[in-house]
């Protein structure tokens, strides 16, 4: 038993004296940590928040979020997090419950200011009212979880989070509505750019890779008439491709719009079948390098859908 | 636009084709001279009017278009100016999809419904297998140790757990899992798999937990039969752990280090006999190396079972993640009154994944684990006394190639010092198991796995093959993705 105690008291320690060597040179920063669950309510976060905070994303904006994983670095930031910003209606449902289990921060769990749900915050589309089953795919019941991809919503989140921070942070709560000032300024610049720039889609037929764009197409007007999934989250089969072509065929469309990290064979193979063009939207902040802003997210957007509809040299 | 514009420019050049033509006519002759001038005045001035309209005509389009422009861009920033003045929403429970996570009202009690904001968690799965192995039933139980493996020639129901959990208060969370599943025999067995609460809020990164629950002791140990990346769990923790895993009753405390990287502390007690705690006071009569287990029920804290771990997480680059672990457990065993038993492991995980994944593929995962145990087997005083030393290993590579399909591979290491050929629980045994699975969706999920055996305990047969194919579903709250 000594022995055994011995042991103990070593990797007790061991461990301790980890603690105190890493740990406490950077307890005693002042500015508010965020931690947001994706990188384009980083980006909301940091245009309101400024030199004020320090904001981490869990995942990159390179992957989808619903099928993130909760890792221990991602447990440690929670943990240290004096707010956290989530999607939610069911975005993160996988992976996040357990790593606020894991990470013992009071501070942000549900029902605490720590904590944002910013889907409370945005009116949701295709909020299921009749009864949900998964014989139907990947069906969200609160509603689609792609709201960050309407700029009116971007708008509601840095509200929301320009409001929230001020509780936190009293003494910087002008600075907040300051930068939320400026960032809506921005907007009220930016959106009529983006809807002249793509006004040419207003009414037209479209076909999405998943269930992620209905947001967009409400704000710029064209119409997602089917998907290339045949049920949100389940890959397209011959048989489903074959039924697509029909249609794309028989109503004319002529553009598909998908994000970075789906599979590309079906999309050329609709080309090939049909000239239906693809438009490969960056459908996050830091999809692509250059998108380091949520300003930059819909100038990306733009411009991937004017590369689609410019005249294409024959491939 | 265009048409104004070519209009001005046609009267432009009448005009000065005609200013032209007057001087000319001016040096042709100077008897009209007069007649021309007032002429020429009568062209300029109706030249003059009719630019002068014309600007007014461009002035008012100008305006119109500028007033159309403004129209539009008012029409798009309506919804600008309506999200900067709508009052934000309040945070209300009811409609937070995160309640059941969330510490219920002291005083108002939350809906209990089942859908959108329920406040707990429930959850079913099944697992289920059909295979056979070149053995008979009876000696393939001893290759399969497992409670959970499948050991039959034919169906096995692997597992069906039910498994709830919600926030109890604002202090503590729980979960219970409830198995069923068919023996060998046909009966059906429930087991109380887990069940504990934690701590939500304690300062420090401390957590407390109690209950009945898996010890924290290497990464394979803690999970769940629905879990497991193969059909069948490691034989080295079928021989430490016996088929259930080390789980047991008592208290543990987990410590969230403040280091730069995730580095976990946690300490347990738990205590130490039944079925599910094979290599220390285990049963009354059961065997081990060769040693009859007595009656050795807990006298003071030295007779229960202690554990540790530290646990470190790791991001090496934005691709690849580690966990890296070690553990250590000791307590007392029933072979003596005042025998101990210690054993020691360490863990290593690593995960790779590409900058940019469809539903987390691809991505290729490696997880090792090493074991070593030293039991000591009789008291100062039994002439059979003697220190039984067994260890084993496990290593697994995991390749995700495509979006919902995973090949995988483990090989696997088990011996023991000394004459143990006969025990199946502590002969020289090596297993090679490739599997291939397929993920439809998160909630279900197909997987053939061959397994190929080497052994001593069965003289005159040292190997064996087997082919199992298992079948899983889910349902309920989502399946957690955890590292």
């Amino acid at each position: 038993m000594m022995k055994n105690f011995n042991l103990l008291s070593a990797v007790i320690l061991l461990a301790a004296l980890f603690a105190g060597s890493a740990g406490f040179a950077g307890s005693a920063e002042a500015r508010v940590r965020v931690v947001t669950t994706t990188q384009d309510l980083a980006a909301i976060a940091e245009a309101i928040g400024g030199d004020d905070v320090k904001v981490e994303s869990l995942t990159p904006g390179t992957r989808d979020p619903h099928y993130a994983v909760a890792k221990p670095s991602m447990i440690r930031r929670v943990f240290r997090a004096d707010l956290l910003i989530l999607i939610g209606a069911d975005m993160e449902i996988g992976w996040l419950p357990p790593l606020l289990q894991s990470a013992r921060n009071s501070k942000v769990l549900p029902g605490n200011p720590g904590f944002m749900d910013m889907s409370r915050f945005v009116q949701l589309l295709g909020v299921q009212s009749g009864p949900v089953s998964r014989a139907l795919g990947d069906v969200h019941a609160k509603g689609n979880p792609h709201y960050w991809l309407d700029p009116r919503n971007g708008l509601r989140m840095a509200r929301a989070i320009a409001a929230r921070l001020g509780e936190i942070d009293p003494d910087n709560a002008a600075a907040y509505q300051n930068r939320f000032a400026a960032f809506a300024r921005t907007m009220e610049i930016k959106l009529p750019q983006w809807q002249a720039a793509l006004a040419s889609l207003k009414g037209q037929p479209v076909i999405a890779y998943h269930k992620s764009f209905d947001y967009l197409a409400d704000i710029f007007g064209f119409r997602i008439v089917d998907e290339v999934e045949p049920k949100p989250g389940i890959a397209p089969s011959a048989a489903t491709l074959g039924a697509l072509i029909q249609r794309i065929r028989r109503e004319q469309i002529s553009l598909l719009i998908m994000e970075p990290y789906y599979e590309r064979r079906s999309a050329r193979y609709l080309n090939e079948k049909t000239g239906l063009r693809a438009a490969v939207l960056p459908q996050s902040v830091g999809a692509e390098k250059s998108i380091t802003t949520y300003f930059d997210l819909f100038d990306g957007i733009t411009a991937a859908f004017k590369a689609a509809q410019a005249p294409q040299e024959d491939q | 636009m265009t048409n104004s514009f070519s209009t001005l420019l046609l009267i432009t050049a009448t005009a000065l084709s005609l200013t032209g033509a007057a001087a000319f006519a001016q040096e042709s002759g100077s008897s009209g001279i007069g007649a021309i001038r007032a002429e020429l005045e009568q062209v300029r001035k109706d030249y003059e009017s009719a630019i002068a309209g014309l600007e007014t005509r461009l002035r008012q389009l100008e305006e119109r278009q500028i007033a159309t422009e403004q129209a539009a861009i008012e029409l798009a920033l309506t919804p600008v100016r309506q999200v900067g003045a709508a009052p934000l929403p309040s945070p209300s429970l009811a409609e937070d999809p995160y309640a059941a996570y969330a510490a219920p009202a002291a005083t108002e009690a939350p809906s209990t419904g089942l859908g959108g904001g329920s406040i707990i968690q429930l959850g079913l799965s099944g697992l289920f297998a059909a295979g056979g192995s070149s053995l008979e039933n009876a000696a393939l139980q001893n290759l399969q140790a497992g409670g959970h493996d499948p050991n039959r020639n034919g169906f096995t129901v692997q597992n069906v757990e039910l498994t709830i959990g919600a926030a109890v208060d604002p202090y503590f969370d729980a979960q219970a899992n409830f198995i069923f599943l068919i023996d060998a025999d046909g009966e059906t067995v429930v087991e109380l798999e887990e069940a504990y609460l934690t701590t939500r809020a304690l300062p420090y990164g401390l957590q407390f937990k109690a209950g009945q629950f898996y010890t924290e002791f290497g990464r394979q140990n803690k999970l769940h039969p629905h879990s497991w990346s193969f059909v069948d769990q490691p034989l080295i923790l079928s021989r430490f752990f016996g088929p259930d895993s080390l789980r047991s009753q008592g208290a543990r405390l987990s410590w969230l280090m403040p280091t730069d990287w995730y580095s976990e502390l946690t300490f347990a007690m738990q205590n130490a006999s039944g079925e599910t705690v094979t290599s220390f006071l285990f049963g009354p009569g059961e065997e081990v190396g060769g040693h009859t287990l007595t009656d050795r029920s807990a006298r003071n804290f030295s007779d229960l079972l202690y554990s540790a771990r530290w646990m470190n997480g790791l991001d090496l680059t934005d691709s690849i993640s580690a966990n890296i672990g070690i553990s250590a457990l000791w307590g007392p065993n029933a072979s003596g009154r005042d025998t101990n038993t210690r054993i020691f492991g360490a863990d290593f995980y690593a995960k790779w994944q590409p900058a940019v994944t469809q539903r987390g593929f691809p991505f290729v995962s490696l997880h090792t684990e090493v074991l070593q145990r030293r039991y000591e087997a009789g008291d100062a005083l039994d002439p059979t006394r003697e220190t039984l030393k067994d260890w084993g290993m496990f290593s697994q590579a995991l390749w995700g190639f495509k979006p919902g399909w995973v090949a995988g591979l483990r090989w696997e290491y088990a011996g023991a010092k000394g004459n143990t050929a006969l025990d199946p629980l502590r002969d020289t045994r090596k297993r090679l198991s490739p599997n291939l699975t397929w993920y439809p969706t998160e909630f279900s999920k197909l997987r053939l796995q061959y397994n190929r055996d080497w052994f001593q305990h069965l003289p005159g047969t040292p190997t064996a093959s087997a082919l199992w194919l298992q079948i899983e579903f889910s349902l309920g709250s989502h399946t957690a993705h955890v590292f």
